[in-house]
């Protein structure tokens, strides 16, 4: 038996595993007890990651959609049945309308031939821009880098993004004004001797398990936790105080709380003005928010918000953390520039045990943003309007590239729609379950004239499909992962890709060879390498240099750096922080007489995202095998909903039925649903509003309504 | 007396690699940085016998983290047996591991005195699965000179050294180790190399009584495990003080994984079939014709009694729905019901769960609360 480390392929925290390898077959996992994030812990999707990379529906042959009339004629490679029967196939099947087609296998040589023809194709026809690129936060740094290399060189189109655009978009805009970088600015390391942890619009100790045993630990040396969260889940349990707040008035919160810091003194004149700009003016929009007005729109007792002012400001050591709550909403972004303000004005940044720290959803969220897999930058956040970065690009890629900025994932969506995208090329990502308003997305996917999907699993979105692209999975491939800290991390290698898969990083290779442009690479260190070239961040970050050690933090800027534990050390890195003003704008769609209820959707503890990898997995399936919604017991009382019956939950956009969990843990007026069951997903219902800078849909605040559905059934499908 | 033997470090090597050729051999080895993990040995110098005492888990190589059990082509009559018979050797296992295995054993051995069951008080149940591994396995287990800061094994009475119910027990005496064989698998690996070994003599006693005097010493944890079960016992420990600990607890159920004694599992079925989805898991029972399958296989796997579907029935209740009454089980089982059922502990002080649980509601710190808070 083998044993090899690696890093788990779930949240940002980027835990050390050793996946066991017995005879070619992954058979278990065991913590790394020494990593400085995981110390020895995992949690339950870590300890259980092993399950699904053998699973016997792993995509192992590149599959070709079947036209009619190829259909009557193949006989040479006969059709495989259907993917989608009974509920684990597919997405509510009324939705999917032709989902009869049928895939054949092919092989590598002749579905990249196809494409590459295709692609080619819609190029020469409708232009570059017709062409979408999705790449993916589970995909590797070297796999986005030539993803965003593949789109941009090749293809000759910015239109490339993935799901960060759905999560810290607004992070990356707010921060990117206010302090001038988008990550999280401290290390996780560091936690357990902070003094005050203020942890915001995030449930971190059931979606960054390990983070939140550094937050426990700290709790143990005597820390003070804050929590603003309109659920009690596991973290607001441990909290010395927990505000809830209504879902979408997070502005409100954190503006009076920064009244209150204000008015009381407790601001760091000194910080302000030696490392800040814009003061005056945005004391003025401060100064509007008085505790009284914060618990008027917010529903936090005006004394609660007060404490919290004062406890977060008066100690040096506060972390501030926040996640999807924060930035899933259409002020994302100004929630984002709210929470800067308020860690510039008690100068809380800069240094250890402080700063604003965005919790990164997926393992490679962070590194794929990093690797320029958005249309407005290339890695390291070098701007395509940048003419010396874009020359510099150019230089090294041998192409002249595009200046205008691309679509993003919404957009690109929406062009579709229109018949302005005629093409995408999909990522190990899976929009039908992941994006809002999952009809649209259809309508959008249908009416694409080519679609590839490069999965390891026959996703709800692959199954729209004209190719479908085996890809490998994390323990079939080498390369690097950032996690939330910036910590760049090494994937090793376990076993043999299943049947006929490739790593993406080769099938991209292959497909841009096939498309006339020489992409070659021997192994992903030497993609590494070109990373290192062009990327100022990345520039010390070398395959062999994480060999030996637990990853490099970037910023890293030469070959002896060691790495950075917290930024905007002595200086922001867009020079003096910039306070930045924000009014509290009320959600798109606020609740009515006819949809009364809050609608916020997210993560359960035991599925993740999609589900195509925990719905694979057993005790993971087993813990949350349907779609539960939370919802108060005041509420379930009045609408006659008992706990575990079937309810019906509706917005303007669509219906999904499912369980209901009757709870106190969150409060009257607002539902909670987790987005991962294709039979019941939460995506029907949620908003596709979006912010207006960040493009970010509002998943978190909705209107809804509920129905108590009058049918008898048993407990368990 | 005169049975015990000394081996020569120089011989150690010689002594593996001989008994390589005859099993697979697995033992510490370094993993990435500073880490530790037991794994088939490449190169016998690689061997780690200065690992930290808790480093390791060997319990994997008796009770898998997945286990095939056996495989059925649906259009075939024929059942595959997916029994694993290979032989093992385990080197450097440490004595509170072994006392995990040894009560193991009696949990699904045989030997296992069913008290609960009492229409059949002679039935004799056994884990074919488990003890065809067992019988196959042979222990090399080291004793501790330097216990771990979280080890607490002497106050339960399963290290640092065993009198008993090991294979084969070394001492590390400076320049040589002092065996002690305790099985007949045991004697078999030594006697079949005896010119390795010499006889102790009065000298190696003495040093390795001196050796163990001294590991006693080193012990920074004492953890009464009987003085809270006694407080249980006699209800000081309120449902209110549960409830403490189980807002603390992550549900990752790494306690139970790491444990080496637990030894709860799931069984399911796979179906392999040419890409269909795959049809829902059901216990105990095939998919009715595969479902379009070709191929099943049952499988059982690491499971936990922190999981609310651990218990889950068949009408969906759950008897222990609420987060408290499953951490309070998995106390009760580990400190009440396993001194009733084996009259021992359901600990062995390994102090594995001190290291990975994340809400630090481990054994060891929550016996030590219930001491010092609970009069």
């Amino acid at each position: 038996m083998e044993k090899v480390p690696t890093i788990c392929p779930y949240c940002g925290c980027g835990c050390g595993l050793y996946l066991h390898v017995d005879k070619g077959i992954i058979c278990g996992v065991s913590p790394s007890r020494n990593h400085p994030v995981s110390k020895g812990s995992l949690c339950v999707k870590g300890w259980n990651c092993y399950e699904f990379i053998q699973h016997p529906d792993r995509l192992t042959k590149p599959l070709i959609r079947i036209n009619s009339k190829e259909h009557t004629t193949s006989k040479k490679n006969p059709p495989l049945p259907p993917f989608s029967k009974g509920g684990r196939g597919g997405i509510n099947s009324s939705l999917v309308t032709h989902n009869s087609s049928l895939f054949r296998e092919a092989s590598w040589d002749e579905a990249l031939s196809y494409i590459a023809k295709k692609l080619t194709k819609i190029k020469n026809t409708s232009g570059p821009d017709s062409i979408g690129v999705l790449s993916s936060a589970k995909c590797t740094n070297e796999e986005n880098y030539l993803m965003m290399k593949f789109a941009r060189a090749v293809l000759g189109t910015n239109n490339i993004d993935h799901c960060a655009r759905l999560c810290h978009s607004s992070t990356l805009g707010g921060l990117a004004s206010t302090f001038g970088s988008g990550a999280m600015t401290n290390s996780i390391s560091e936690i357990a001797d902070a003094r005050v942890i203020f942890v915001i619009g995030s449930n971190t100790t059931e979606q960054h398990p390990m983070i939140g045993m550094h937050m426990l630990d700290a709790v143990n040396r005597g820390a003070i936790l804050m929590v603003a969260d309109p659920r009690r889940n596991m973290i607001a349990e441990l909290a010395h105080i927990h505000l809830k707040h209504k879902s979408g008035t997070d502005v409100a919160l954190l503006n009076s709380i920064m009244n209150v810091i204000i008015n009381e003194g407790l601001v760091d004149i000194a910080f302000i003005k030696r490392r800040t700009e814009n003061f005056d003016e945005f004391e003025k929009v401060i100064s509007k928010y008085s505790p009284d007005i914060g618990e008027a729109i917010t529903g936090v007792s005006a004394d609660d918000i007060r404490k919290v002012a004062r406890m977060y400001a008066a100690e040096t050591r506060s972390m501030l953390f926040f996640s999807m709550g924060i930035t899933q909403h259409i002020t994302g972004v100004d929630n984002v520039r709210a929470c800067a303000n308020l860690a510039m004005l008690t100068a809380h940044v800069g240094h250890a045990m402080t700063g604003l720290n965005p919790l990164r959803g997926q393992n490679n969220v962070q590194g794929s943003c990093d690797m320029g897999a958005i249309p407005e930058v290339y890695s390291g956040y070098q701007n395509v309007k940048d003419a010396s970065a874009r020359k510099k690009f150019e230089a090294a890629w041998g192409v002249s590239l595009p200046k205008k900025s691309g679509l993003t994932l919404i957009e690109m969506l929406n062009a579709s729609r229109r018949n302005k995208l005629k093409a995408m090329y999909i990522m190990g990502e899976n929009p039908v379950i992941s994006d809002p308003d999952v009809k649209h997305t259809i309508e959008a996917l249908k009416k694409l004239n080519f679609l590839i999907v490069q999965d390891i699993f026959m996703t709800e979105t692959a199954k729209f499909a004209h190719v479908v692209l085996p890809a490998a999975s994390f323990a079939e491939k080498e390369g690097t992962f950032t996690n939330t800290e910036r910590r760049v991390q090494k994937i090793r290698k376990a076993i043999e890709p299943a049947g006929k898969a490739m790593p993406d990083w080769q099938i991209i290779c292959e497909l841009s060879k096939k498309m006339g442009y020489n992409m070659d690479y021997k192994a992903p260190y030497e993609v590494m390498e070109e990373i290192a070239l062009l990327t100022p961040s990345y520039r010390g970050i070398l395959h062999h240099r994480l060999d030996d050690g637990y990853g490099l933090q970037w910023p890293c800027t030469d070959v002896n750096h060691p790495g950075t534990q917290f930024l905007h050390r002595k200086k922001f890195a867009r020079g003096l922080g910039s306070f930045i003003p924000v009014h509290y704008l009320p959600p798109d769609e606020q609740p009515d007489e006819k949809y009364p209820f809050i609608l916020t959707t997210g993560r359960s503890y035991f599925q993740y995202h999609t589900g195509t990898m925990t719905r694979r997995t057993t005790t993971l399936e087993r813990e949350q095998p349907e779609c539960t919604v939370e919802i108060n017991a005041e509420d379930a009382e009045q609408f006659g909903i008992k706990n575990r019956a079937k309810i019906k939950v509706s917005t303007r956009r669509g219906s999904i039925e499912a369980v209901a969990d009757v709870t106190d843990k969150i409060i009257p007026g607002t539902i909670f649903i987790p987005f991962h069951f294709h039979e019941a997903s939460a995506n029907v219902l949620t908003n596709p509003a979006l912010d207006p800078y960040a493009k970010i849909p509002e998943y978190k605040v909705c209107a809804a309504k509920v129905e108590r559905i009058h049918e008898e059934r048993p407990y368990i499908k | 007396m005169k049975k015990d033997l000394i081996l020569n470090k120089n011989y150690l090597s010689y002594w593996l690699r001989q008994l390589r050729k005859e099993m697979q051999l697995i033992g510490p080895m370094r993993g990435f940085k500073g880490d530790f993990v037991f794994k088939s040995i490449g190169q016998i110098h690689e061997i780690s016998l200065d690992c930290p005492a808790s480093a390791p888990l060997p319990k994997e190589f008796v009770f898998p983290h997945v286990e095939e059990m056996f495989e059925k082509v649906f259009s075939e009559q024929e059942i595959k047996d997916l029994q694993n018979n290979d032989k093992r050797i385990i080197f450097g296992i440490r004595p509170c591991d072994m006392s995990a295995i040894n009560l193991i054993d009696r949990f699904y051995s045989s030997k296992f005195e069913s008290s609960y069951d009492l229409a059949h008080p002679n039935r004799k149940s056994e884990d074919s699965y488990y003890m065809a591994r067992r019988r196959n396995t042979v222990f090399i287990s080291i004793g501790c000179n330097n216990p771990d800061p979280t080890c607490f094994c002497n106050s339960v009475g399963t290290g640092p050294f065993l009198e008993s119910g090991f294979d084969v027990q070394l001492t590390d005496l400076g320049d040589r180790y002092f065996v002690q064989t305790g099985s007949k698998a045991g004697k078999t690996i030594t006697n079949s190399y005896r010119y390795l070994f010499e006889e102790a003599q009065r000298q190696d006693y003495d040093d390795q009584y001196e050796i163990m005097l001294s590991a006693l010493t080193k012990f920074e944890k004492r953890i009464n495990l009987e003085e809270t079960r006694q407080k249980i016992l006699a209800g000081k420990v309120r449902d209110s003080f549960w409830e403490w600990v189980s807002t603390r607890c992550f549900e990752c159920g790494g306690c139970v994984y790491e444990c080496p004694v637990c030894t709860c599992f799931n069984i399911v079925e796979r179906t392999e079939t040419d890409k269909s989805p795959r049809p829902p898991l059901r216990a105990m029972a095939f998919t009715k014709g595969g479902q379009g399958g070709i191929k099943g296989k049952r499988i059982r796997i690491w499971d936990t009694c922190f999981f609310k579907g651990f218990t889950r029935m068949a009408g969906g209740n759950i008897p222990a729905e609420k987060k408290v009454m499953r951490t309070k089980r998995w106390w009760f089982h580990k400190l009440l019901y396993y001194p009733e059922q084996f009259k021992r502990f359901g600990c062995v002080g390994c102090g594995r769960c001190t290291i990975t649980c994340p809400g630090r509601i481990d054994i060891a710190t929550i016996s030590q609360k219930i001491k010092v808070e609970i009069k």
